[in-house]
């Protein structure tokens, strides 16, 4: 069996650095892909991160729909405490699970969120946030994991996370341990792609997909090396060879691009996608300092985390709100960074703090009017581009999940939950973040050739691979076959007939009548051992 | 009917011998075998391994346990492998019918 459809991630790639990258002769490979198929802008999902985003992808349904919002979720839609996001809060179907309701079988390679691993029909290495001492237990079938294990290069601690290394994507890395770790990355995106490579011998699907997460994390420690608008006019030695690092980093991912699209054979149809795009930022607003100014936030005392050196605030230290806020005085907050969100405190039956359920919309109206009022302290420009309350960009099942407010930063600003002694701040060197601009490119049967084509949506994309593996795409999905990537007229044999959302049996997705802790009222207690948990974890101090 | 604690006991030794076995860890795993001390592991993995003991034994009061752990001393937070079969014992008791924690 050879595949019928590839499908190959590009966690946070933008067409600003690959274009150049294309045209300069460092990914031959995928010039000549894109000549051969056409592209697209991939506009992602609000907020354009890795899991609300690749869940989007995988389901072509928005976060309110899915019920991912962020690396962490909230316990419960009122509670103050966060837990990781995990793969029993993907409730909804995804490309694979439909799949195998199909009758077809999936290898999917390094995606986020898959553990505790969902049933599949097909193969499952697991990604994300899966430590590399336990990635035995995210494999499916059973004894995968052995068989892999097998294989001479086989490595999991460079295949999967190691919390050590993470950290320096967020909070930055010596000038002297650059190079080993982008070479590490280099290496790790060969490794997975030996097991994807292995398993389209070994256990043939209809559909493969893998995940190269390596872009992201060398645009967010290395930008200033890529984007050809920041790089230094006479570079040091140094920066000359963090650069070349890079360019080799890109020009091994193409390489290994060839060889799996080689494998897939020409009669695949292959895509690639982000999950979001990316560009540099220099200015970080501190949204819970300009709470804090307008007395809606206290902290504890003297607590309150403040910017070190990077101004960035890594993943152990992700969820201290909790500790460092004064809750008998605080009405609103920003829990992460990455989130872009502000939560309101409501009022507990019978309790006296917080905002009450009657003065709650007047309350977020009036947060969001003072966020749009908010200036820049240099320029006199507004700050925040736009704010959104949550029934808004959230609609769905899930709305209740996300935070009352998401705001989008003008220009090239970025959040900061850190108290600060400013609102905004300046970091000393750019760095990269996230933006909603991905891309999408694709070649194939009945794909156009050597065009580029309108935007498209991150939700779309399910609707392309179902489409190219001659699957129905259920009612309840958001995206829509994006046609102007197709030849006019033409259509893959069909393998099902459509049926009705509501009808279908899910093989593949844990769908749970109601959210995840839907019925669960922690109390005071509850809480506070929950608070004690994180801190036993180390997410707080 | 509830597992035993002995039947529990084996199987937890049973999956963290097999995962050990992946890792640069080449002592005997007992119920004595420290988590934190002995092999190793970080935060995200005690995150992952509650998943997936909870996978096998159902819901339990994970939250509780780790908060207790939390409160020792830095240098004596650690917990062992015989004190997560005990968790999971007493969980499957409690929640048997007519159990008792």
């Amino acid at each position: 069996m050879t595949p019928k459809t590839i499908l190959i991630g590009l966690d946070g790639a933008t067409f600003t650095v690959l274009d150049p990258l294309m045209a300069g002769g460092v990914m031959p490979h995928l010039r000549d892909l894109v000549a051969d198929g056409v592209r697209a802008t991939l506009r992602s999902v609000v907020p354009p991160l890795t899991p609300p985003a690749w869940t989007s992808l995988m389901t072509g349904k928005r976060p309110g729909e899915h019920g991912v919002f962020d690396f962490f979720q909230k316990e419960t839609p009122d509670s103050r405490y966060f837990r990781f996001t995990s793969s029993h809060d993907v409730q909804s179907a995804t490309i694979w699970s439909i799949a195998g309701d199909c009758g077809l079988r999936s290898n999917v390679l390094n995606f986020p969120l898959m553990f505790p691993p969902p049933a599949l029909v097909g193969c499952l290495v697991p990604g994300g946030w899966m430590p590399w001492r336990q990635l035995r237990l995210g494999c499916r079938p059973a004894g995968l994991f052995d068989r892999l294990k097998e294989l001479p290069s086989f490595n999991p601690r460079e295949l999967s996370h190691d919390m050590a290394l993470e950290e320096k994507v967020l909070e930055g890395c010596a000038a002297e341990e650059y190079l080993d770790w982008i070479t590490l990355h280099t290496r790790r995106e060969r490794r997975w792609t030996e097991v994807f490579l292995y398993l389209m011998r070994e256990e043939p699907a209809d559909f493969g997909a893998i995940l190269f997460d390596g872009v992201d994390k060398l645009q967010h420690l290395c930008w200033r090396f890529l984007d050809p608008a920041l790089a230094p006019k006479d570079p040091t030695p140094w920066e000359r060879d963090v650069r070349a690092a890079c360019l080799n980093y890109f020009r091994e991912l193409d390489g290994l691009i060839a060889e799996i699209v080689a494998a897939a054979g020409p009669d695949a149809t292959v895509l690639f996608a982000s999950d979001h795009g990316f560009g540099p930022t220099s200015d970080i607003v501190y949204l819970n300092t300009w709470l804090e100014r307008r007395g809606l936030l206290a902290w504890a005392g003297d607590r309150g985390a403040r910017p070190d050196a990077t101004h960035q605030v890594g993943i152990n230290q992700i969820a201290r709100h909790v500790f460092e806020m004064d809750w008998d005085r605080t009405l609103a907050y920003a829990a992460t960074p990455s989130s872009q969100g502000i939560h309101i405190v409501r009022r507990a039956p019978g309790g006296s703090g917080g905002v009450a359920d009657e003065d709650y919309h007047r309350f977020r109206d009036e947060l969001a009017a003072g966020l749009m009022g908010l200036r820049h302290p240099e320029t006199g420009r507004p700050v925040v581009a736009e704010v959104w309350p949550r029934d808004e960009v959230f609609a769905g099942p899930f709305e209740p999940w996300g935070p009352d407010l998401t705001v989008r930063l003008e220009g090239d600003a970025v959040v900061s939950i850190l108290r600060a002694d400013a609102v905004v701040g300046r970091r000393p060197e750019p760095a990269g973040t996230h933006r909603p601009e991905g891309i999408f490119l694709a070649k194939g049967p009945g794909v156009r050739r050597g065009e580029a084509v309108a935007e498209m949506s991150l939700l779309d994309v399910a609707p392309f691979v179902l489409h190219s593996l001659g699957l129905p795409i259920p009612d309840d999905v958001s995206g829509r076959l994006p046609v102007q990537t197709l030849e006019p007229g033409w259509a893959p044999p069909r393998l099902a007939e459509p049926v009705e959302a509501a009808s279908r049996p899910l093989v593949g997705a844990s769908v749970a009548a109601d959210p995840i802790g839907a019925g669960v009222a922690l109390d005071a207690e509850e809480e506070r051992l929950v608070l004690k948990r994180l801190s036993a974890l180390g997410y707080l101090e | 009917m509830p597992l035993t604690h002995k039947q529990i006991l084996d199987a937890v030794l049973e999956l963290m011998t097999e995962l050990s076995g992946d890792w640069e860890y080449s002592g005997a795993i007992t119920a004595e075998t420290r988590l934190l001390g002995d092999l190793a592991m970080d935060s995200l993995d005690l995150v992952i391994l509650g998943g997936e003991l909870q996978e096998r034994y159902g819901q339990l009061p994970f939250s509780e346990f780790l908060a207790e752990l939390g409160k020792q001393e830095a240098e004596a937070r650690d917990v062992t492998i015989g004190e997560l079969v005990d968790l999971i014992s007493r969980q499957q008791r409690a929640t048997a019918p007519g159990g008792v924690a």
